[in-house]
C-alpha cells in the first residue's frame, strides 16, 4: 500500500509538470490549429537554461524561471511574428513540416553547442527527501510542483479575468467571430504563441532539477506532450490538466507493477487507444 | 416495387431527433420533390441515404436490396449519386479532372474514363469548359459541375441538395430544363430545393418534410393546399 | 516536359548511372552514390504516401527497420541470400503496413501524423526488448556474404559495383513504381482525396482502400530499403534503423525534392547526402542542423520543392518559346 500511494504521488508531481507542458501546446492549438512540433525544444531550452545559469552564475533555477519565462515568452512572440506568420497560410502539412524542421535545427544546434552528454544540476537542499506523512518527496519535485501548480493558478485567472485572456479563448472558440468582434487575432496568436513557449520554458527550468538533461530530450517529451494534451482533448486547459496527471500517475504506477522498461509504451498505448476511440479526448471536449 | 424504398428512417444526434419515422418512396423515372422548412431534415435524409451517416434505425432499399451501413462510395457504386448543397468540387483540377475522376468508377482505363466524361460534360453544356480549374468557375457552372460529377457516376438514382440555390431566375430556369433532361436520360430524381417555382414545375410528386417527419406525399397542387404544409410554413394562423 | 525529352532524359542518365562504376576506381565516389540511391528509394516511399496520398508519417523508420530486420535475420537464421530476402524485408514491411494504416486512417490530418509517431516508437521499444526476436540494443552483424556467381563472374563483395548496380535497380523500381502511380487510376484517386475526401467518397472512389494500398506500396519501398541497408552495412540494431531521426530524413528528402513529383526525391536525395558530407568534413557532427534548416528554408521560400520549382519553371520557359515561336 505505502508503494502505491508513494508511486501515485510521484506520479501527480511530475504529472502536473507535465502538464504545463501540455497547455502550452494546448493553447497555441486552440487559438491557431497548429501543432507546434518544435514544442519539446521549448521546454529543453528552459532546462538548459535553468542548468547554465546555476553553473554560470550561481543562480538557482527556482529563482532563474523569473527571468527565463519571460525570455521564453519573448522568444515564442519572436518566432511567430517572424517564422511561423507567414508559414501558417501555407496550411496544415506544411507548417507540421516546418515546426518538424525547427524542432531538427533548435535540438541540433544544442547538441553541437552543449554535446549529447547528460547533465544534472545539483541543489544543495535537493539531495534529503522530505517526508510529509511518510512519503518520501524529493524537494525540488516538491518545489516544482508548488510553482507550477501557482503559474497554472496565474494562468487560469490571466484567462479568465483579464481582456487578453478572454481573447483568447474567444478565438481559440470561434475565430472568425473573434474577428467580427473586433479582436486583433494576428496580435492574440503572438501572444498565445508566447504564452505557449514561455510556459514550456518554465515547466523545463522546473523539472531541470529533477530528470537528466541533453539536447535531445525534446523527442521524449513532445510525444509525452501529445498524448497529454490528445487524452484531454486538443484545446481545452483543464483537459491537459487532467492528462497530465494521468499521464504521470500511469508511467510512475506502471514503472513499479508492470516494467520500467515498458512505462513509456504504456503512453503510446493509451494514446493510440485515445486517438482511435475517444479522439476528442477523454472528457470529450477536444477540437478537431 | 418502388426503385428508391425509405421506412422508418430514423436518426437521432444525441438528444435531438434529427429524422423520425421518415418514409417515403420513389418509383423508377420519377420526379420527386423534397421540401420543408429549414431545419426540417431534408439534407440529413440525403446524407442517410448516401451512407454519410447511419440511421438510428429504419431501412433504406434501392431495387429492393438495402445499402444501410454502406460507405458512401459502395452507395454510389450501388447506383445512388448526390450534389452537396455547397458545391464540392476538386478546386485545383480541371472541370475535366473532376468528371473523369467520377467516370472512372464505371470505367477502368483512363481512355474511357475521359470519353465517358466529355459526353457528359457536352449533355450539360461544360464542355467547352473542360481545362479551366474548378475553383474558377461561375456558380451556375460550378452547379453544373457538381451535376455533371454525380451524373459521370452512372447513377440510378440521382439525389440534388438544393441545386437552384444562389441562382437568378433565368438560371434557374436553366437548371430545372437540367434537371428534366436528366430524367430523360433514364435517372430517377429525388430534389430538395427552397425555390417553390421550381419544385412545383418539374416534380411529379412532393414529400413535405417538419421537425423530422413526413407531412404530406401527393402531387404538387395538392401539397401545396394540405393544411399542415401551409401551418409548417406560415403558421398555424395562416392554416 | 514532354514525354518523349523526358524519357530520353531518364534514359541518358540511367546510362550514365550504370557506366559510372566501370569508368572509376573512387571508391568514395561510388560509396556516396550509394547512398543518394538507397536515399531516393526512401524518401519516393514517403513521398508515395506523403507527397500523393498527403498523408504526413512520422514513423517510415519502422517500415524500414522492419526491412533491414526481416532480411539480415532470414539470412542469419535461415541462410537466404540477402539480394532475395530485401524483397521480402519490402513485403514484411508491406504486410505490417496494412493493418496499422487501417487503424492510423481512421484519423485525420495531424492525427494521424501523431499515431504514426507512437507506432514508430512502440516498435523500437519492442526491438529494444523483445531480445529473442532481434538481440535487442546488440542487433545483427553480417560477418560474411555468401558466394554469387553472375554472368561466369564471382561477385566480389568488398568492391563497391555490385551494390552499386543493386542499388541504382533498386532506385529504377522506386522511380518506376511513382511514375506508374501518377499516372494510374489509383494516382488520381489520391489527388481526389486530397482535394476533399468527401467528395471523392461521393463519386465512388473508396477513399479507405486508396489509402491502404499506397500505404503499402509506400512500405513496401522503404522495407526494400532498408533491406537493402541491412546488406549494404551488414549492422542492424534499434538505434541504427529505428530512430525517429531517419523518419525526418525521408520526409526531409520528399519535401526538400519536391512532394508528388517523380524526380523529387533523387533531388532531394542528393542533396542530403552533399550536405552530410560536406558537415562530416567541417564539423563530424550536426549534419540534422542543416536538414533542419534547410526543410524550413524550402517550406518557405519553395513550397514546391527543388524539382517541383525547376518543372514549373521548365514549364513556363516552354509556353514562353511557344508563343514566341508562333508569333
Amino acid at each position: 500500500m505505502e508503494t502505491f500511494v508513494q508511486s501515485l504521488v510521484s506520479g501527480v508531481l511530475t504529472g502536473a509538470l507535465y502538464a504545463m507542458i501540455g497547455i502550452g501546446l494546448t493553447i497555441v492549438f486552440g487559438v491557431m490549429r497548429i501543432i507546434n512540433l518544435a514544442h519539446g525544444e521549448m521546454v529543453m531550452l528552459g532546462m538548459f537554461a535553468a542548468f547554465w545559469s546555476q553553473r554560470l552564475w550561481g543562480v538557482d533555477p527556482f529563482v532563474s524561471i523569473l527571468a527565463w519565462a519571460p525570455a521564453m515568452f519573448a522568444l515564442g512572440m519572436i518566432l511567430y511574428r517572424f517564422l511561423l506568420r507567414r508559414i501558417i497560410p501555407g496550411g496544415e502539412l506544411n507548417t507540421l513540416l516546418y515546426t518538424a524542421g525547427l524542432s531538427l535545427l533548435v535540438a541540433n544546434l544544442a547538441l553541437f553547442a552543449w554535446t549529447g552528454d547528460y547533465r544534472t544540476i545539483a541543489l544543495s537542499y535537493g539531495l534529503t527527501p522530505m517526508r510529509p506523512f511518510g512519503i518520501a518527496v524529493p524537494p525540488a519535485l516538491a518545489i516544482g510542483f508548488v510553482l507550477a501548480a501557482a503559474i497554472t493558478g496565474a494562468l487560469w485567472l490571466f484567462l479568465g479575468r483579464t481582456d487578453m485572456g478572454r481573447a483568447i479563448r474567444a478565438t481559440s472558440q470561434n475565430r472568425e467571430a473573434a474577428v467580427l468582434m473586433g479582436i486583433d487575432v494576428e496580435r492574440v496568436a503572438a501572444v498565445a504563441f508566447g504564452l505557449g513557449t514561455a510556459l514550456a520554458g518554465a515547466a523545463g527550468v522546473l523539472l531541470a532539477p529533477s530528470l537528466y538533461l541533453y539536447p535531445t530530450v525534446g523527442e521524449l517529451l513532445i510525444v509525452k506532450c501529445f498524448v497529454i494534451v490528445v487524452l484531454g482533448g486538443l484545446g481545452s486547459v483543464p483537459g491537459a490538466i487532467a492528462g497530465g496527471i494521468l499521464l504521470g500517475v500511469v508511467e510512475s504506477l506502471g514503472a513499479v507493477y508492470v516494467s520500467t522498461t515498458y512505462k513509456d509504451g504504456l503512453g503510446y498505448v493509451m494514446f493510440l487507444l485515445v486517438l482511435l476511440y475517444r479522439p476528442s479526448g477523454l472528457f470529450g471536449v477536444g477540437k478537431s | 416495387m418502388a426503385l428508391l424504398e425509405v421506412e422508418g428512417l430514423t436518426r437521432f444526434f444525441g438528444g435531438l431527433r434529427a429524422v423520425g419515422n421518415l418514409s417515403f418512396s420513389v418509383a423508377e423515372g420519377e420526379i420527386l420533390g423534397l421540401i420543408g422548412p429549414n431545419g426540417a431534415g431534408k439534407t440529413t435524409v440525403f446524407n442517410l441515404v448516401t451512407g454519410f451517416v447511419r440511421p438510428s434505425q429504419g431501412s433504406i432499399r434501392l431495387d429492393g436490396r438495402s445499402v444501410v451501413g454502406l460507405k458512401p462510395h459502395a452507395v454510389a457504386h450501388r447506383g445512388i449519386a448526390r450534389t452537396f448543397q455547397i458545391v464540392k468540387p476538386f478546386p485545383g483540377l480541371s472541370v475535366r479532372e473532376n468528371v473523369t475522376l467520377a467516370a472512372f468508377l464505371r470505367h477502368r482505363a483512363r481512355a474511357d474514363a475521359e470519353a465517358a466524361a466529355t459526353r457528359v460534360l457536352e449533355r450539360l453544356g461544360l464542355a467547352h469548359r473542360a481545362p479551366t480549374l474548378a475553383s474558377q468557375l461561375t456558380l451556375m457552372d460550378q452547379k453544373r459541375l457538381e451535376m455533371a460529377k454525380a451524373l459521370a457516376t452512372e447513377p440510378r438514382v440521382l439525389l440534388l441538395d438544393e441545386p437552384m440555390g444562389g441562382l437568378n431566375p433565368s438560371e434557374v430556369d436553366a437548371a430545372s430544363e437540367m434537371v428534366r433532361g436528366i430524367r430523360q436520360g433514364g435517372v430517377t430524381v429525388v430534389l430538395v430545393e427552397h425555390v417553390m417555382k421550381a419544385i412545383m414545375r418539374i416534380s411529379d410528386r412532393v414529400v413535405v418534410m417538419n421537425h423530422g417527419e413526413k407531412i404530406a406525399d401527393g402531387p404538387p397542387a395538392q401539397v401545396v393546399q394540405d393544411a399542415a404544409v401551409i401551418a409548417a410554413y406560415f403558421g398555424k394562423r395562416a392554416a | 516536359m514532354s514525354p518523349r525529352s523526358a524519357v530520353a532524359a531518364w534514359a541518358a542518365f540511367a546510362a550514365a548511372a550504370v557506366a559510372l562504376p566501370f569508368a572509376t576506381t573512387n571508391t568514395f565516389l561510388l560509396h556516396v552514390c550509394i547512398l543518394v540511391f538507397m536515399w531516393t528509394v526512401l524518401g519516393a516511399a514517403w513521398n508515395v504516401l506523403g507527397g500523393f496520398a498527403g498523408q504526413v508519417s512520422f514513423g517510415h523508420a519502422a517500415l524500414f527497420g522492419i526491412g533491414a530486420y526481416t532480411t539480415i535475420i532470414l539470412f542469419l537464421k535461415a541462410g537466404v541470400a540477402p539480394w532475395w530476402g530485401l524483397w521480402i524485408g519490402g513485403v514484411a514491411a508491406a504486410l505490417f503496413s496494412v493493418p496499422v494504416g487501417l487503424i492510423c486512417f481512421r484519423l485525420r490530418g495531424p492525427y494521424f501524423s501523431l499515431a504514426t509517431l507512437a507506432v514508430a516508437e512502440l516498435a523500437k521499444l519492442v526491438a529494444l526488448n523483445w531480445e529473442w526476436a532481434t538481440n535487442g540494443p546488440v542487433g545483427f552483424l553480417i560477418t560474411t556474404l555468401p558466394a554469387l556467381r553472375v554472368l561466369g563472374h564471382a561477385v566480389d563483395w568488398e568492391r563497391k559495383t555490385p551494390f552499386y548496380l543493386l542499388a541504382a535497380l533498386l532506385m529504377a523500381v522506386a522511380l518506376a513504381s511513382t511514375a506508374w502511380l501518377r499516372r494510374s487510376r489509383l494516382g488520381a484517386y489520391l489527388v481526389a482525396i486530397r482535394e476533399d475526401e468527401d467528395a471523392a467518397e461521393a463519386v465512388g472512389i473508396d477513399t479507405a482502400r486508396s489509402k491502404v494500398l499506397t500505404l503499402a506500396l509506400s512500405g513496401f519501398l522503404a522495407g526494400v530499403g532498408g533491406g537493402f541497408y541491412a546488406f549494404y552495412f551488414r549492422y542492424v540494431d534499434p538505434d541504427a534503423v529505428l530512430n525517429i531521426g531517419l523518419s525526418m530524413e525521408m520526409v526531409f528528402i520528399a519535401m526538400v525534392g519536391g512532394l508528388g513529383t517523380v524526380g523529387g526525391p533523387l533531388i532531394g536525395a542528393v542533396f542530403l547526402t552533399t550536405i552530410a558530407e560536406l558537415v562530416r568534413e567541417r564539423f563530424q557532427v550536426g549534419h540534422l542542423i542543416f536538414y533542419g534548416l534547410f526543410m524550413m528554408l524550402v517550406i518557405r521560400f519553395l513550397p514546391e520543392g527543388i524539382w517541383g520549382r525547376a518543372r514549373l519553371l521548365l514549364a513556363a520557359l516552354r509556353a514562353r518559346m511557344e508563343r514566341h515561336g508562333a508569333a
